[in-house]
């Protein structure tokens, strides 16, 4: 397959790069900054009805009776909806198909939707879900896995084994030998809380059955192909009379990576009013629908030598999950296999349950199910390199991974910058002359990490591409790409109109990407696992390639040429040899229309069979890694517990960054969230089961005032299979904000931060008794 | 509840530079009027109850909630908002509001749904303050919550939309690349 | 969006206009001057009042004009112009600080004095969404019979919230209440109640119309610190406000006063403290000691209850060290 061509890392004429690496504008900057830019909720159609979703109160309860008849009565109600109207049972991944529209027979936590309501305004609507009476018999909720894990804990699905949702065990060499021959080990627990995406544009859908039988929806979603597919089976329809639209999305972060309730709701309440129907999620509701980081209670034990040569690794998860299954099943698998790097052991075990709870449901948030594990292993990292006495940067280098090798666990590594990574961060904190050498109170930690660059596991199997590209060269001079890809703000439509200017040596203006629309554009698996850059991006080059051997072979006929010796560049053609034959791409354009009809190529990317064989094998394999370096600036005030993270140096290795401004910005948001995740966000629920507050003003996400310092430093490896041999660039670079905050606070104040998040309650506990510890050991003197 | 509702009130206000006369029920906020009355979708909602600012507008100059404002009370007042920003600099130059240059210009905008809100904040402050410090511009936009950028180019931007103002070069960035070995 | 209530606004022109609609008893009414928090109540329909009043044009009442040293305040005037203005950082520059530390500069931009002296007593049970507050089972302080901070508590123990109360307590401030029954002025203290329900003395036909700061002594000053988890738009998880009164010449103290906030329903004044600090010089090592002194008596009078986010425990830890802060903050600061 095409797909699998190595289109080479160089430029495609010449030995420069004509707009592959400059900080092009975005395609929609301006759109953006005028208030032009349509998002879902922005869009009104003729007739529209607006639709609510009633939730339940309870974290967990049988449905005993739902009565709507009032609700349906009310004047200016159209439908109502509950359960039983969307009964098709639905999951974005196919083996764990575990939630349903609205709740069917039981409500599994507080929040989650029961019935839906289409009428003429908002007011009605509201007034009607007051109107719905539902009867409940309640049922005793568990909030913490280990007690849901218990024989007689309650059954929040029906499982095999009582609340369990996923296990894997895996384990790679042999551990116990490993740990047998090790001169240190280091065993400890850590935990990891539960954190939310929190997108400024709350999630909303708008759908229409039209005439023709068509049904429209448009949804602020970051995986239009997997929607659709949803949308057909749940509402029983077949997939070609399903049309998925994505509008500009507010941010997604994960979190608009399932197909989710309102989508499925507005769908029904069109068909049924035939009205066109929409429906926005209050942000309480995006609260409720979470899929945000999994909470993780981790038991980690590391062995290593007295040289600090990694031998071994041995870790024990437990996952809070939430009420559904979402993603968990990939995220219980992420949680260990992605511990096989980026340092080289010669052992690996991992034992990782995902358990049910009665909470909104967790899922993949930025950096999806690794980001916890590298917490604990970071600094169990930190740790070791205490014991031993040696410098953490000197430890990450001695077990780094060498590039183009294998890690045991069967993954491909490509290209790797660790190390450039872990130098860069070296260098520009200053961190020789200053680590360990900072007054009291301020200190620098590090951490490291990779991240995958797309999946070669589409989330249902298939041996179809992942992703397709559908070029179209107008007479006009302009050339049109169609992608199913997902720009939710990372840049990706920028990316695809700079690969293909760079390609057929367009100005940016005579490429038009028109994304995310399944009329129109070839399928594309969505913006999830850092998949877009790397996949889309070669499909791009693969359909580029096509269109221009037939612009080069036109032209060197026209020319009578070579068509080697025929150049794309910067809106032109020439001749290599003969700089006089000269025209305008307009003007090519019109040649090879004229000796080829009309000009249109596809072009599409799979993935190389990948990854280990053993079941599960394929799941944390990729096509590349991305890798990454931090350093954390932290003080800390210890009469209050209160750490302020100053500055992060971040050094991420990218492959080659396409559009360094766009990959600095995946950089900055990402470690500013990493960095908010350990200081001050916590997604949790009290004992009742409520959440603890679902608003931006009580979950706080950072202001300008409370951002460290970014510097980010691109590191470009040049990846042989990437596109131009880039990588990803939106999720790696969160991973080892939070562990090298925690490395940080040790240095600064000799406190082992072990659990998240670290509140200044926390940090303030530890440090006190830290000082009780020192004040025994003085008065035992 | 009143259980004869009061008639929609009427009143005028000055709309990005023009009277329009509206009439909105009483209990309904600026933003309700704006986004879906007024057509003006650029004004957006992240939150509905003031903790994220990204339905900030201008009220007389000055940034406010649309989403905390009563829509009868901006009668007699001037409401700029995000397709109004810039109006007299593309007139008069037939270029953007230089904010808005400089935020495309310098990756400020990711999903882009902060950024009507954070456009207005910040020109509101250059309008004030033509010379901000950078910590200057991190309190003026404390009221506007971005999720994408880390915020780091959305400084960088103001500060460059104030340097080009005044005719200065703008500032560095603060990301660089790695100098690189050889490739493979 | 979310929806408010259905109400008529009312935007009288002139003082006696709104009083006499305050006076009309038929339709339950709310006062709204900047609304920021009269909004956000109405939306989690914590407040479902049938009209609104706006005092938005009603003339006479944003001054900031300082006669003999002393600081009159209209109702109306707004954080933001307190913030800024350089009066206000002459004379009383706790209540600057405490001004320029609320919320954000949008909400600052059309936030009253008046509205945040007078505004409610927060809790984490309370300040929710209606359906967050149904599933809850309600509360004591709305449609419910219960307390949840307090269990078994008959009493709601709301904490106070506004950020400029305590700076103003420490200043001294008097209010104006008017009516049409007439006008009443009282110490800011005599205005608070330490009820999370009622916790103002404040009749629903009178209006807080203007704050008057008393001159200071020569020599004044003073400082407001905040516990928050974030560098804006967060409510004080503790608010501390001090004023020093120090000799010009002899550079002791000769007067202090201490009061919290986001404790209870009432902002909380420390009592007993004098003996600690007055009569001590603010610069060096006596003055250090007199402020962590007085923080630890500040702590043993403060208990604070889990009200709002935060751990209680924590917040008590850190009573002394804001307390010392401030003080140490005021001295410095000429
Ligand atoms: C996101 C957010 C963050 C916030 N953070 C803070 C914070 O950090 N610190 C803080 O102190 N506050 C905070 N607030 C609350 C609020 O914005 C301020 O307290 C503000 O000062 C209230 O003033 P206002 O004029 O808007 O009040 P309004 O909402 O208009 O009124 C508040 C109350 O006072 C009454 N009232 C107002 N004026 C009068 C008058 N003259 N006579 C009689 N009654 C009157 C109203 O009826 C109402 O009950 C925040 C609000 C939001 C939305
Ligand atoms: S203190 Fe008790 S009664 Fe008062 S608001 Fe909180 S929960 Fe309700
Ligand atoms: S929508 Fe107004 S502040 Fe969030
Ligand atoms: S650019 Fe997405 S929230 Fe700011």
């Amino acid at each position: 397959m095409a797909a699998r061509d190595r289109h080479g890392s160089g430029p495609p004429f010449g030995d420069v790069f004509k707009v592959v690496g400059t900080s092009a504008r975005k395609v929609d900057g301006m759109a953006k900054a005028t208030g032009e830019a349509v998002f879902t909720d922005d869009i009104t159609l003729p007739g529209m009805l607006h639709a609510k979703t009633l939730r339940s109160p309870h974290a967990h309860a049988r449905i005993v009776a739902i009565d709507t008849t009032r609700a349906a009565a009310l004047p200016g109600v159209r439908a109502v909806i509950t359960g039983r109207d969307l009964p098709g049972r639905f999951g974005v991944l196919p083996w764990t198909q575990d939630e349903t529209a609205l709740a069917l027979e039981k409500v599994r936590f507080v929040g989650e939707p029961v019935a839906a309501v289409a009428a003429v305004d908002e007011d009605t609507a509201i007034d009607a879900l007051e109107l719905i009476r539902i009867e409940y018999e309640l049922l005793t909720p568990h909030f913490d896995p280990l007690d849901a894990l218990r024989d007689d804990a309650a059954p929040i699905h029906d499982t095999r084994e009582r609340n369990v949702s996923k296990n894997v065990l895996l384990e790679f060499g042999d551990v116990n030998a490993e740990f047998a021959r090790a001169d240190v080990v280091i065993d400890e627990h850590y935990s990891f809380h539960g954190t939310t995406h929190a997108a400024i544009e709350p999630h909303c859908a708008l759908a229409r059955l039209g005439a023709d039988g068509v049904l429209t929806l448009y949804s602020s979603t970051q995986i239009t192909h997997y929607v659709q597919r949803t949308v057909a089976k749940v509402l029983e329809l077949p997939e070609h009379l399903v049309r998925v639209i994505q509008p500009c999305v507010g941010g997604g972060f994960g979190g608009k990576s399932d197909p989710f309730s309102l989508e499925l709701c507005v769908c029904k309440l069109a068909c049924i009013t035939g009205r066109p129907v929409k429906m926005l999620y209050d942000r309480e509701e995006v609260f409720y629908t979470h899929r945000g980081r999994h909470p993780m209670q981790m038991h980690f034990r590391t062995a290593a030598t007295r040289e600090g040569k990694l031998l071994a690794l041995d870790a024990r998860t437990v996952l809070d999950g939430g009420a559904y299954s979402s993603f968990g099943l990939v995220t219980t698998y992420y949680s260990g296999q992605l511990l096989a790097g980026p340092y080289a052991l010669d052992a690996l075990r991992f034992d990782s349950t995902r358990v049910f709870t009665n909470k909104p449901p967790c899922g993949p948030k930025r950096g999806h199910g690794a980001v916890q594990p590298r917490f604990a292993f970071e600094v169990q990292l930190d740790e070791l390199a205490t014991r031993l006495d040696l410098d953490p940067i000197e430890l990450r280098r001695r077990g780094a991974l060498p590039a183009y090798t294998e890690t045991l666990n069967g993954q491909r590594i490509t290209s790797n910058g660790l190390l450039a990574c872990l130098t860069a961060v070296e260098r520009a904190s200053e961190w020789r002359v200053r680590r360990g050498r900072l007054p009291f109170g301020v200190g620098l930690g590090v951490a490291a990490s990779m991240y995958i660059s797309g999946t070669n596991y589409p989330v249902y199997p298939n041996e179809m591409p992942q992703a397709g590209i559908v070029l179209e060269a107008n007479r006009s001079g302009l050339v049109t790409v169609l992608t199913g890809s997902n720009d939710i703000g990372q840049g990706a439509s920028t990316i695809v109109r700079m690969l293909v200017a760079e390609e057929l040596g367009l100005a940016l203006d005579q490429v038009r990407v028109v994304a995310a629309d399944t009329d129109l554009c070839p399928v594309d698996l969505g913006a999830y696992s850092s998949r877009v850059t790397f996949m889309v991006g070669n499909a791009a080059i693969d359909a580029c390639r096509k269109l221009r051997a037939k612009l080069t072979s036109a032209l060197a006929a026209h020319w009578e040429t070579f068509e080697g010796d025929i150049v794309l560049s910067e809106g032109e053609a020439f001749d290599r040899k003969e700089p006089t034959r000269r025209l305008s791409l307009k003007e090519a354009i019109a040649i090879a229309e004229a000796k080829y009809d009309t000009l249109a190529t596809a072009g599409s990317y799979n993935t190389p069979k990948l990854g280990g064989a053993y079941r599960g094998g394929t799941i944390g394999a990729s096509p590349s890694y991305s890798f990454t370096a931090h350093v954390a600036e932290v003080r800390v005030d210890d009469e209050t517990g209160r750490i302020t993270c100053e500055h992060l140096y971040v050094a991420h290795d990218c492959g080659r960054a396409l559009n360094p401004m766009l990959v600095a910005g995946q950089m900055d948001g990402s470690a500013y969230m990493g960095a908010a995740e350990a200081l001050m966000e916590d997604h949790d629920v009290d004992e009742r089961g409520l959440h603890r507050g679902p608003s931006l003003l009580d979950y706080p996400i950072p202001t300008a005032l409370d951002v460290p310092g970014l510097s980010s430093l691109i590191v470009e490896s040049i990846d042989p299979e990437g596109p131009y041999g880039a990588k990803e660039a939106g999720e790696g670079p969160l991973h080892p904000a939070v562990p090298a905050i925690a490395n940080a606070v040790y240095d600064a104040v000799g406190v082992r931060l072990r659990h998240l998040p670290f509140t200044p309650a926390r940090v303030l506990a530890e440090l006190e008794q830290q000082r009780a510890a020192l004040e025994g050991r003085r008065a035992r003197c | 509840m009143t259980s004869r509702p009061a008639p929609d009130p009427v009143f005028a206000f000055e709309l990005n530079g023009e009277t329009v006369t509206v009439s909105a029920p009483a209990h309904h906020t600026l933003l309700e009027l704006l986004r879906y009355r007024q057509g003006l979708t650029g004004t957006k909602q992240g939150c509905d109850k003031g903790d994220c600012g990204a339905c900030t507008v201008l009220l007389d100059g000055s940034p406010v909630l649309s989403c905390l404002t009563l829509a009868v009370t901006v009668a007699g007042r001037a409401v700029t908002t995000i397709e109004g920003l810039g109006a007299e600099h593309r007139r008069a130059e037939g270029r953007p509001h230089p904010v808005q240059e400089a935020f495309d210009r310098s990756g400020a905008l990711q999903c882009g749904f902060c950024q009507p809100g954070m456009l207005l904040s910040s020109a509101a402050l250059l309008r004030k303050n033509p010379s901000p410090t950078a910590d200057e511009v991190r309190a003026a936009l404390s009221g506007n919550l971005c999720r994408c950028t880390g915020y780091a180019q959305i400084i960088e931007a103001v500060l460059r939309a104030a340097a080009v103002e005044r005719g200065e070069d703008p500032p560095a960035p603060a990301w660089s690349i790695e100098p690189r070995d050889e490739e493979p | 969006m979310l929806r408010m209530p259905r109400f008529e606004v009312s935007c009288p022109e002139s003082l006696p206009e709104a009083l006499a609609l305050l006076a009309e008893s038929e339709l339950d009414t709310r006062v709204m001057a900047g609304g920021t928090d009269l909004l956000v109540a109405l939306k989690n329909r914590l407040e479902v009042p049938q009209r609104v009043v706006s005092l938005a044009r009603v003339g006479g009442l944003d001054h900031v004009t300082e006669q003999e040293g002393s600081l009159a305040i209209g109702a109306r005037v707004t954080l933001a112009q307190l913030g800024a203005s350089d009066l206000v950082r002459r004379l009383a520059p706790a209540l600057g600080e405490a001004a320029r530390s609320v919320a954000s500069p949008q909400v600052r931009q059309v936030a009253t004095i008046g509205g945040n002296a007078l505004l409610s007593t927060r809790c984490r049970y309370y300040n929710q969404s209606h359906f967050w507050r149904k599933a809850l089972g309600f509360c004591l302080k709305k449609d419910g019979t219960l307390c949840h901070v307090v269990e078994g508590g008959k009493k709601c123990v709301a904490a106070a919230s506004g950020d400029t109360a305590p700076a103003l307590l420490t200043l001294g401030a008097r209010v104006t209440l008017e009516s049409q029954h007439g006008v009443r002025a009282l110490p800011l203290l005599d205005l608070y109640r330490n009820d999370g329900i009622a916790n103002t003395v404040l009749r629903p036909d009178e209006l807080l119309t203007e704050l008057v700061v008393p001159a200071q002594r020569p020599g004044h000053r003073g400082a407001y610190e905040k516990l928050r988890v974030r560098e804006a738009i967060d409510y004080p998880l503790l608010g501390v406000a001090v004023r020093l009164d120090v000799d010009p010449d002899s550079a002791v103290v000769t007067d202090v006063d201490v009061v919290l906030t986001a404790l209870q329903a009432k902002p909380r004044r420390v009592a007993r403290i004098d003996s600690l600090i007055v009569g001590v010089p603010i610069h060096g090592e006596a003055f250090e000691a007199a402020a962590a002194q007085l923080g630890l008596r500040a702590r043993d009078q403060c208990h604070p209850v889990a009200n709002v986010p935060g751990d209680p425990e924590y917040r008590r830890k850190l009573v002394p060290v804001l307390v010392r802060r401030a003080l140490l903050r005021a001295a410095g600061a000429a």
